[in-house]
């Protein structure tokens, strides 16, 4: 089965769904609309092959990462000479859609078809909140908690939604991109 | 003597109850391969509760990716499965390289599988060391370290590290391999096939390792597939999944390997999946050297400081461990937008809070050093 011929079969039984305009490369990337779409598509997915739910993650599409919010130092690069002013490595590029939202992703794949699937959905960035795969997808469990650790998205239904990588002092989403660094007991 | 009690009494009076125990294990167990602790409740000698808590050595790659630029981020990815880093290397230069539009050359190709075909076998004799170990056998551990030591000592000669390469660079390698390395690397591969049988008569059918491991932790097919479990993990439970045959890269389609699967997905079944894998990098390697083809290391194309279109691309390699993915999102500016690691050792340690639960405590370290973890790629 191709892209091309499996992405007929996805919409025939979701009429609403489409092709993402920016796929991600090489792979099929289909949009959800809404995020009541993505426990039926799930379960289709998995009754056609695509049983392994192989990746699950998230973009803050805020804007240029704010440095200021970890980088103790700007000019972090030693090797630059007394004086020099350092390239700023989180400028916004001209032209860049950047809004206020996350873009979180899916990715299945079917081992026998040789396919993958990638599911997205842009949701807005204040109080970020999907269904949870934890009853169809066991390996949606540690992947929902770590995308609710670092960058705050909620998994309704998830039985046990819990920091798993940052320590419990950690105040905030590290990877959202308006991070700012508390000060806790390891800092001098 | 008559009025002691026996343990066959006990299970056939259930009204002894016996208290409910809380064991920590780790941070600091040996057996926990790193800084990995599990909170188990016993009832007995059987668990009735698992709680493997992570993180404790989480450096944040991911974030930190945001601030570097794409030559930058290469040396971030060594960090993380330390054991086997060239895999690392080359997924991030993948991507990166997937993203720019940048193809490499067919030498670079050809080295970079040489590589990653050595660190497998670098990694895999590690595991087969320490899993030893953690079942009691010492022996095995300092067999598998005087070849290991042979690959990193060949490392070393390449690129001057042993531990964390930053070989693979965007667009090709960083140096090329020279007749002698390659002569001394096909002197290595000569000593080293005579030892993998070595090996089987150490560990592999020891009657005690074989008791130990065979039909324990058995993971159905149905449950490696729910809990996305990848590399040996997956194929130990019988599920023919390899990066390297299901989406070639680097040319793998141009080489003739096998791809060794489990039966019934128990401890020994994923063991043996990793040594038989040796086998296969061995038969790889030596078909990669023989047609070795010439030409430049490095492909042109990359600037000092790449600045790839606005997009996104996804490359996943055959990792000593599993699957190995990187999630690369450009803003068109000098550093990665978002860059994501799909990490083997991560999700596959996952199905532990539920595999674990009914086993024997003895039985614990078995299952967990059949997982083959590095804790560096679970906490990132």
């Amino acid at each position: 089965m191709t892209q091309d011929e499996f992405f007929a079969k996805l919409q025939a039984k979701f009429p609403k769904l489409e092709k993402a305009a920016a796929p991600v490369k090489d792979y099929l990337t289909v949009r959800l609309s809404s995020k009541d779409q993505i426990e039926p598509v799930a379960q289709f997915l998995k009754d056609s092959g695509f049983d392994i739910l192989d990746m699950l993650t998230a973009t803050d599409l805020l804007g240029p990462v704010d440095m200021k919010g970890f980088i103790r130092q700007q000019n972090f690069n030693p090797f630059l000479p007394d004086g020099a002013t350092p390239e700023i490595e989180s400028a916004a590029t001209a032209g860049y859609p950047y809004r206020p939202a996350m873009d979180l992703l899916w990715s299945f794949i079917s081992v026998e078809n040789k396919l993958r699937v990638i599911v997205r959905l842009e949701q807005p960035r204040e109080g970020t909140s999907v269904p949870s795969l934890v009853p169809m997808f066991k390996s949606a469990d540690w992947q929902e908690r770590e995308t609710f650790d670092l960058l705050g998205i909620k998994f309704e239904g998830h039985p046990n939604l819990t920091k798993i990588l940052t320590p419990d002092f950690t105040v905030g989403h590290p990877l959202r991109k308006d991070y700012v660094h508390v000060k806790d007991r390891f800092d001098e | 003597m008559s009025n002691m009690m026996t343990a066959a009494d006990a299970s056939t009076m259930p009204e002894l109850k016996t208290d409910q125990l809380f064991i920590n294990l780790g941070p600091q167990h040996p057996s926990t391969h790193g800084v990995l602790r599990i909170g188990l409740t016993i009832e007995g000698e059987v668990i009735v509760k698992a709680v493997p808590d992570i993180g404790y050595l989480h450096r944040g790659t991911e974030k930190l990716a945001e601030v570097r630029n794409y030559h930058h981020c290469v040396v971030l990815t060594d960090r993380w499965d330390y054991v086997s880093a060239m895999p690392n290397n080359l997924v991030f230069c993948l991507a990166a390289e997937k993203l720019a539009g940048v193809k490499t050359t067919p030498r670079a190709d050809a080295l970079r599988v040489i590589m990653c075909e050595m660190n497998r076998i670098a990694s895999h004799l590690l595991f087969f060391g320490t899993y030893g170990i953690d079942l009691g056998a010492y022996t095995p551990f300092l067999y598998a370290f005087r070849e290991r030591e042979m690959v990193l000592d060949l490392f070393e000669m390449l690129c001057g590290a042993r531990l964390t390469y930053n070989y693979i660079r965007l667009g090709g390698v960083m140096v090329d391999a020279s007749p002698e390395w390659l002569k001394r690397t096909g002197e290595f591969i000569e000593y080293f096939k005579p030892r993998l049988d070595e090996y089987d008569t150490l560990l592999t059918y020891n009657p005690i390792f074989m008791a130990r491991t065979k039909g324990v932790g058995i993971v159905t097919a149905e449950e490696a597939k729910s809990w996305a479990l990848s590399g040996p993990n997956l194929r130990g439970s019988g599920v023919n999944y390899d990066v390297r045959k299901f989406a070639p890269y680097s040319g793998y389609e141009n080489y003739d390997f096998d791809v060794p699967v489990g039966t019934d997905g128990s401890c020994w079944d994923r063991y043996f999946c990793r040594v038989s894998e040796m086998r296969q990098s061995v038969r790889i390697i030596e078909q990669a050297i023989a047609k070795l083809p010439a030409g430049p290391f490095m492909a042109s194309g990359f600037a000092k400081v790449p600045k790839p279109v606005p997009g996104e691309a996804y490359a996943h390699v055959e990792a000593s461990r599993g699957d190995l993915g990187i999630y690369l999102a450009s803003d068109g500016g000098i550093s990665p937008f978002r860059m994501h690691v799909h990490a083997p050792s991560f999700i596959n340690l996952a199905m532990l809070q539920e595999k674990l639960v009914g086993m024997k405590v003895s039985d614990v370290i078995a299952l967990l050093g059949s997982i083959d973890i590095v804790l560096g790629e679970v906490d990132r």
